[in-house]
């Protein structure tokens, strides 16, 4: 018979005065499943760990059940107690008799007998518990970049170090939506200066490879091992191994042609924001009056595109540098201009005599713009061009990269991140991370971040010369039960199972599995086992509790 | 003289959301009914139906099924399964003439201490009123 110990945690008062622990002891005394009972006041501290491991020890325990506060808090305390105790920290339980008993209520009669039955269910699954090793591949530590706008141009330059090689890879030319920009707002610094400084940086860089007006044609793999297939610019194939990949193939700019009332295409004085900047004002006298609007496209998409207002009023000082006499107006519906630097930045250009007008509805005709006011009164006024300050949509190739990489997409189109608040950069595919503009419409300065936050993921997660490790609590399927049916294929979210054609039946990555026994549930012949989770495990538990 | 009737629920929480909550619930020192017996899962979806027919079988009195809010799993989808699961579960009940509300889903989030609370509270509620689970005496195995 295995040997098991059970260790009591009073948890200083916070267990001692809620539950009974003496009736415990008594109580479980007679259990045969359990070979001696421990009582500690506080076995998370650094007392406690030793007293811990010296009775694991001392008593040649095999299998340990604690209970103590909720296993959330202090789980992997004791596994590592357990590994230097010379123990494989899985045949471990842990009871959470403080937040989900002694906590809850005030009653010590009812919360002894609740931890007694916790305790008994920790007991009887005890034995059921298989050592789990924690495995290691061998991964690589080289990083591909798709996307080569400064974004990717960023990510390049803080992933880059010794011993590790960047391979970046651009469709076009390299810079993206920078080489469109005549500067950049707030600062009014110029975006070609600061775009060519960044493209020399990645050129000469030792560690970096750019691959211009080259395509990805296949990625292959997972997290540690992708193989990436890439056409270059003289139709040579080359073949790349990666570790792991960040998506920096950035957005567009919103072209509103299908939207009638902003004229775009049927008068020839209306331009976007996007070609304004980039030709319009490099080639004409600037007329007498512009107009520019904002908010184009923002109903038909859902969301506030965050840069059009700032970028706007960068256009009405670009056009006031150029053209002093211009007057100009701007058409907004609501203002968003958060951060520290803008409501300075709104002043300095209403300075400047650039007029704000709030409209409720706008209405584009051949030199005139008829619009209803704030204050619901229907006006027109004359101008010589108008500029359509457009949102940011998701790029082209996003659908693309999305079928190629199996990763999601938002509801808008742009690719959806692990969760929005706490994993912002990483998708649901492990090894894939995303930043700038095909994250969401945002401006230079968040791409800059996101790139930092992607460039970080991806060197802690993989670093040269160490091993990757994986989650030992994953999925295994027993080759002789499953029939290859298919179910566990497709309740999985992160494509770690699939049909070994040859032998008809399912195999499992256990790279890519996260462990969370969705397939096990799922499986109709009980072939996909969750470790540490099994049915086995979890029948035992629930007998002893409903005993 | 009767004895007051205190059911014994098994409650299914995933480790991300419902566990974390039924914690914060306790953190917070949120008085509750002692009822509910946890089995920590690392997702709702490993709840195989089985583990619930198996706790009513036996002697449970109602079964719980805690996770993340749609939309929020940890796992991504692994909640929208347990939902279809439950519903299933329950069909096949109706169907057979059994009870279908000793079977409860609830979405707690690890913020949702509070949630946690009233979940547990008025599930218990209801269960005391609707007494013990006949289930283990009807059916023989």
């Amino acid at each position: 018979m295995t040997k098991v110990g059970l260790f009591l945690c009073e948890c200083g008062p916070n267990i001692a005065e809620a539950v009974d622990l003496d009736k415990v002891t008594e109580v479980i005394k007679g259990d045969k499943k359990v070979a001696l009972i421990e009582r500690h006041r506080l076995l998370c501290s650094e007392d406690g760990k030793k007293f811990l491991a010296e009775s694991i020890k001392k008593n040649g325990f095999e299998r340990i059940v604690i209970a103590a506060c909720s296993p959330k808090q202090h789980e992997n305390t004791f596994m590592e107690v357990m590994t230097r105790a010379g123990l494989n920290p899985y045949l471990f339980q842990m009871v959470n008799i403080r937040e989900q008993c002694a906590w809850m209520t005030p009653d010590k009669e009812l919360a002894t007998q609740k931890a007694i039955r916790l305790i008994r269910a920790a007991i009887n699954r005890i034995n059921y518990h298989t050592p789990l090793k924690q495995k290691e591949i061998e991964c690589s530590p080289d990083v591909l970049i798709i996307g080569a706008g400064i974004t990717g141009i960023e990510t390049a330059l803080r992933t880059a170090q010794k011993n590790r090689n960047i391979y970046i890879v651009e469709k076009n030319e390299l810079g993206g939506v920078l080489n469109r920009l005549q500067s950049l707002y707030p600062g009014m610094q110029s975006a070609r200066e600061l775009l060519q400084k960044k493209i020399k940086e990645i050129k000469s860089h030792p560690e970096i490879k750019v691959f211009q007006k080259s395509k990805i044609k296949e990625i292959l793999g997972f997290f540690g091992n992708f193989i990436a297939r890439i056409e270059t610019e003289d139709k040579k194939e080359v073949k790349l191994n990666i570790g792991s990949i960040i998506l920096t193939i950035g957005g567009e700019t919103f072209v509103p042609a299908e939207l009638p009332n902003f004229g775009y295409k049927k008068f020839e004085n209306v331009f976007t924001a996007d070609e304004f900047e980039n030709s319009v004002i490099n080639k004409e006298n600037l007329p007498q009056t512009i107009a520019i609007v904002h908010c184009v496209g923002r109903e038909k998409f859902g969301y506030c595109s965050k840069i059009c207002c700032a970028n706007s009023m960068k256009l009405a000082r670009l056009i006031k540098e150029k053209s002093k006499n211009t007057k100009v107006f701007q058409f907004y519906k609501e203002l968003c201009l958060p951060g520290k630097e803008y409501d300075q930045f709104y002043k300095e250009t209403k300075e400047q005599g650039v007029e704000f007008i709030r409209y409720k509805n706008i209405e584009i005709g051949d030199h005139k713009i008829d619009y209803i006011s704030e204050d619901e009164i229907k006006q027109s006024l004359s101008v010589d061009m108008i500029i359509l300050s457009t949102g940011l949509v998701p790029g082209k190739d996003t659908q693309y990269f999305a079928n190629l990489l199996n990763i999601p997409l938002d509801d808008y189109g742009f690719f959806k991140e692990e969760h929005i608040k706490l994993a912002p950069v990483s998708t649901i595919t492990e090894g894939i991370s995303i930043a700038g503009g095909c994250q969401g419409p945002q401006d230079l300065n968040d791409a800059v971040i996101q790139a930092g936050a992607s460039a970080g993921r991806t060197l802690s997660s993989l670093i040269p010369g160490r091993r990757l490790q994986v989650e030992a609590k994953t999925c295994e399927i027993a080759d002789s039960i499953c029939v290859g049916c298919g179910v566990c294929v497709r309740v999985c979210t992160y494509g770690a199972l699939t049909i070994d054609e040859s032998k008809h039946i399912s195999v499992v990555n256990e790279v890519l599995c996260r462990g969370c026994g969705n397939c096990a549930a799922a499986c109709p012949s009980g072939a996909a086992r969750h470790r540490h989770f099994t049915n086995q495990e979890i029948y035992q538990e629930e007998r002893a509790m409903l005993k | 003289m009767e004895q007051t009737f205190n059911p014994r629920i098994i409650g299914f929480l995933c480790n991300w959301c419902s566990y974390a909550g039924a914690d914060l619930a306790g953190v917070s020192r949120l008085q509750m009914p002692p009822s509910i017996i946890p089995i920590r899962v690392m997702c709702s979806s490993r709840v195989d139906p089985l583990f619930i027919l198996t706790a009513l079988l036996r002697g449970s009195d109602a079964v719980l099924v805690a996770g993340c809010h749609p939309g929020d799993c940890h796992y991504q989808y692994g909640n929208y399964h347990t939902r279809r699961r439950i519903v299933l579960f329950n069909k096949i009940f109706e169907t057979l003439g059994l009870e279908t509300d000793r079977v409860r889903l609830a979405w707690v989030s690890a913020s949702e201490g509070g949630r946690y609370r009233d979940v547990v509270t008025q599930f218990t509620e209801h269960i005391k009123e609707k007494g013990p689970n006949p289930l283990k005496k009807e059916i023989f195995l």
